[in-house]
């Protein structure tokens, strides 16, 4: 055949760089003192609920009881049985869950658009009328230390333990999973004691993102939130500051015959909507929040010890932490954590370049921009900010800020988050093999 | 009926001289566009020998080609504001990205020099023979459950090479592949006649029609490969199996059945679906309510079709239907299985009833629209019902053919799993 095949050889423009358009948000005070944020995003025929509680630094400190009120919050109410409120969620095409995070409850759900009304119902019935039933919640604390036991297992699981302790030393934060035996104390009697304590309508977040109408979403929810009444007074939410970890030895958790070990640096981080947050985040970015970034390009593309480095930064009420985690080979755990104190102290001495600050800043819009397109993701990203407090007009201010950042706030924010030296490092592996090797680079202290 | 009529998001097609299908379905309520491109091939095609191929050839894709340097793929997308993946399953090879409406031509460029001129060098196919292993490492060998079940179950429950073997490949199999191979399989499973782009979101038909043919009209027309179909008899006899998982705390089954065609006999397959929710889809349904909340024995329980659930439609004849179990051994397997089996028994001579059959249906309608939300993932969804039932528009017509789904018909699909001879998988924890 003589027909030519002429490939097209020039890249096409990546386009420009548009912030994207910030969600029209309706906000509200709802009965009971809860805050609602309401938004209309018809991409599918569904719409995404979150309703976000901050938790007492006491109940953050001792965290299995609301470990358990997470699970049985749905084993039954004043009108309904575990299974029957199961079947009236699942009816509407509905689910509802709990889950804990490090410093808040997030009832978290979703529901075929035209069923918002009975959904909320059932949420306001859960959260004025859970009634905790004793053999319900016994069974519920063996299933929840049986998926503990499962989840220590897990040395991903080991390694984020023993750098949440090494990061956050004597704060709330550093409170690792609760224990087995922990679970197993818990009773209803304890439940009952911390519901009203953690689920209190005054300092509660409800997010509705979805095919709605604003106007009648914030009707439904101020109804189905009349049904929810303070029942005593609220402790106080106050949390400490996030202080920097203290520098010292590497921790290694011994974990004998892995076959892989996980490395975990951490640290204090910028927190999201202070001044210097999109400087560190496009740092953090560069170095290796994102594919092309330094540390996947060294030690995945080039040297092949890990398959998924990666970093990501937690927001919590009272500060952010940074964590960098690659899991490798054991074999080659110390060249692996040479190469990234490479280019953690060849960034925070070097900086980064024009061309990487660009990349960073179009991938950090970018991945803002998906963040906030999905259902879920839009409101979980409210939920989140919401309780942290948030201004809402960062959703506006943000991408703008992004775009705007200089080579210069990148380079000293790196010094001032990213320097090895105010990192702690953690590994989880075999000691017969790692502790030696590792010792070459530094102290190391055994922490099973 | 709670599925209200959709509005429905008409794909658009056209297949370009070289055999390339083109699928547009167009959503402008998202400044966004998903890309995808879904090859014809899968790990059931790699050769004997070279167990792991498929997947590794799929790293290969992201090592650069004519135009296109190592790592500059992902740079230019993430330049771009987008995020990209891909994933190997059994039938189809998914590469995919969604980035904002503005770099659409962007992604055709790139998907379009990957197809037309992949360079594989000695030196990076080493490279990525070595991120693949501790991929395997870190999903498989170094964690409890690793690869459970879909490593060992398959294995199994079935006996021809290309849907018993380990699609993630042994470690002396990758390491013996060679540049010649990757050569081999690219010139025999990568070209436009055995691919499906689709694109999704903010764009017109038009236009991506316009710009596929400008990226890819070029490349040249060759025959899609022949491979499969692979069918298996059915099992002649029950088949049990247990492996001792040293880094797990507590023991774990998993029981394969034979479903019907998932192509050829695509409503009677969505009965199985409809089944497996009616087991253990939500905590209403009955082998969750029984084992988990009632009886306590269960930790966790699921049924799923396909190699892992999420390929449900997109997996092509011979597949299974799956239940997969972790629990504290406070009883037996062998009660366990009674307590399933009795279930299934139950299902097999009532059939559901008309409100837990519509319960079902509602939610497996709210999944679905949920796993279409993301661009991303719609976008290589499309594509791939595209490549395996020839045509996308099911995606959007799955619930409600799942509505017309009858107890009776539920009764029958029941039935046929309890006369069936089956595979069971027991995963035995470190002795203690």
């Amino acid at each position: 055949m003589a027909k030519t095949a002429t490939t097209i050889t020039t890249r096409p423009p990546i386009g420009r760089l548009i912030a994207p358009t910030a969600p029209q948000i309706l906000e509200a005070a709802l009965p009971g003192g809860a805050h609602g944020l309401i938004v209309r995003r018809p991409s599918v025929p569904l719409v995404e609920i979150r309703l976000a509680v901050p938790l007492a630094a006491e109940q953050i400190r001792k965290p299995a009881p609301v470990s358990i009120l997470s699970r049985s919050l749905f084993a039954g109410t004043d009108r309904h049985d575990r299974a029957a409120l199961a079947e009236a969620i699942e009816d509407l095409g509905g689910s509802l869950d709990a889950y804990v995070g490090e410093d808040r409850v997030i009832l978290s759900g979703a529901v075929l658009a035209e069923h918002l009304k009975a959904l909320l119902g059932l949420l306001v019935e859960v959260l004025s009328s859970a009634s905790y039933p004793p053999a319900e919640v016994k069974a519920d604390r063996n299933r929840a230390s049986d998926e503990t036991l499962i989840a220590l297992s897990q040395p991903d699981v080991v390694a984020g333990q023993a750098l949440r302790r090494r990061v956050f030393g004597r704060h709330p934060y550093a409170t690792a999973l609760p224990s087995p035996t922990a679970l197993r104390r818990v009773d209803d009697a304890a439940l009952h004691a911390v519901h009203p304590l953690v689920l209190d309508p005054s300092s509660a977040h409800l997010v509705l993102v979805g095919d709605l109408r604003p106007s009648r979403a914030l009707a439904l929810a101020e109804e189905a939130m009349a049904g929810w009444a303070a029942a005593g007074t609220a402790p106080s939410r106050d949390l400490p500051p996030v202080v920097a970890p203290r520098p010292g030895p590497l921790d290694l958790v011994p974990r004998p015959g892995s076959v892989q070990s996980n490395l975990r640096l951490g640290g204090k981080f910028a927190v999201l909507g202070e001044p210097d947050w999109p400087a560190a985040s496009l740092a953090e970015q560069v170095l290796s929040g994102m594919f092309s970034s330094r540390i996947v390009a060294n030690i995945r593309e080039r040297n092949g010890y890990s398959y998924s480095p990666r970093s990501f930064v937690r927001h919590g009420r009272a500060g952010s932490s940074f964590t960098l985690a690659a899991d490798v080979a054991t074999a080659v755990t110390a060249p692996a954590l040479v190469e990234i104190f490479y280019e953690l102290g060849r960034m925070a001495t070097l900086g980064i370049n024009d061309e990487e600050l660009e990349l960073a800043r179009r991938h950090s819009v970018g991945r803002f921009s998906f963040e906030t397109a999905s259902l879920p993701g839009l409101a979980t990203t409210l939920a989140n900010l919401a309780i942290r407090g948030v201004d809402l007009g960062f959703l506006t201010s943000y991408p703008k800020a992004v775009i705007a950042t200089t080579k210069a706030e990148v380079d000293e924010a790196a010094l001032r988050y990213l320097s090895p030296s105010r990192l702690v490092t953690v590994v989880v592996g075999d000691p017969e093999a790692v502790a030696g090797p590792l010792s070459a680079l530094g102290e190391v202290v055994l922490r099973p | 009926m709670p599925t209200r009529p959709k509005r429905a998001r008409p794909a658009e097609r056209t297949v370009l001289d070289n055999g390339l299908k083109v699928l547009v379905v167009p959503d402008p309520t998202v400044p966004l566009v998903g890309v995808a491109v879904v090859y014809n091939v899968g790990f059931r095609s790699e050769p004997e020998g070279r167990t792991g191929f498929a997947h590794l050839f799929e790293h290969m894709m992201f090592q650069g080609s004519a135009h296109v340097a190592k790592m500059e793929h992902s740079r230019l997308i993430e330049s771009a504001g987008g995020r990209m993946n891909g994933h190997t399953l059994p039938d189809l090879t998914a590469y995919y990205e969604a980035l904002p409406a503005s770099a659409l031509e962007l992604a055709l460029f790139l998907e379009a020099d990957r197809m037309a001129s992949l360079s594989v060098s000695e030196e990076n196919l080493r490279n990525q023979v070595d991120v693949v292993k501790e991929e395997i490492r870190v999903n498989v060998l170094n964690r409890p459950y690793g690869g459970f079940p879909w490593i060992l179950l398959p294995a199994l429950a079935f006996d021809s090479y290309p849907n018993a073997h380990n699609g993630y490949g042994d470690f002396t199999h990758l390491e013996e592949a060679t540049v010649q191979d990757s050569e081999d399989f690219y010139a025999t499973y990568y070209c436009p006649a055995n691919a499906v782009l689709a694109v999704v979101g903010a764009c017109t038909a038009a236009e991506v029609f316009t710009l596929a043919e400008r990226y890819f009209g070029s490349l040249k027309r060759r025959r899609a490969p022949k491979h499969g179909p692979w069918p298996e008899p059915r099992l002649g006899a029950d088949r049990h199996r247990a492996v001792r998982d040293p880094l797990a705390p507590q023991p774990a089954f998993a029981v394969g059945y034979r479903t019907t065609d998932p192509v050829g006999n695509l409503d009677r397959y969505l009965v199985y679906d409809v089944l497996a929710s009616l087991l253990a889809g939500g905590d209403s349904s009955r082998l969750r309510a029984r084992l988990i909340y009632r009886d306590h024995n269960v930790t966790e329980i699921a049924c799923q079709l396909g190699t892992f659930g999420q390929d449900a439609f997109f997996v092509r004849d011979p597949t299974l239907f799956q239940v997969i179990a972790f629990h504290p051994g406070t009883a037996t397997t062998e009660a366990l299985l009674a307590d399933i089996d009795e279930e299934i028994g139950r299902l097999a001579t009532d059939g559901p009833d008309g409100r837990e059959l519509a319960r079902v249906v509602a939610g497996s309608a709210a999944e679905l629209w949920r796993s279409l939300d993301s661009l991303l993932d719609r976008a290589h969804i499309v594509a791939s019902v595209e490549t395996i039932h020839g045509r996308a528009e099911l995606v959007e017509e799955l619930a409600s053919r799942m509505a017309t789904v009858s107890a009776a018909d539920v009764a029958a699909a029941a039935a046929d799993l309890l006369g069936q001879h089956r595979a069971v998988l027991e995963l035995q924890p470190a002795a203690s």
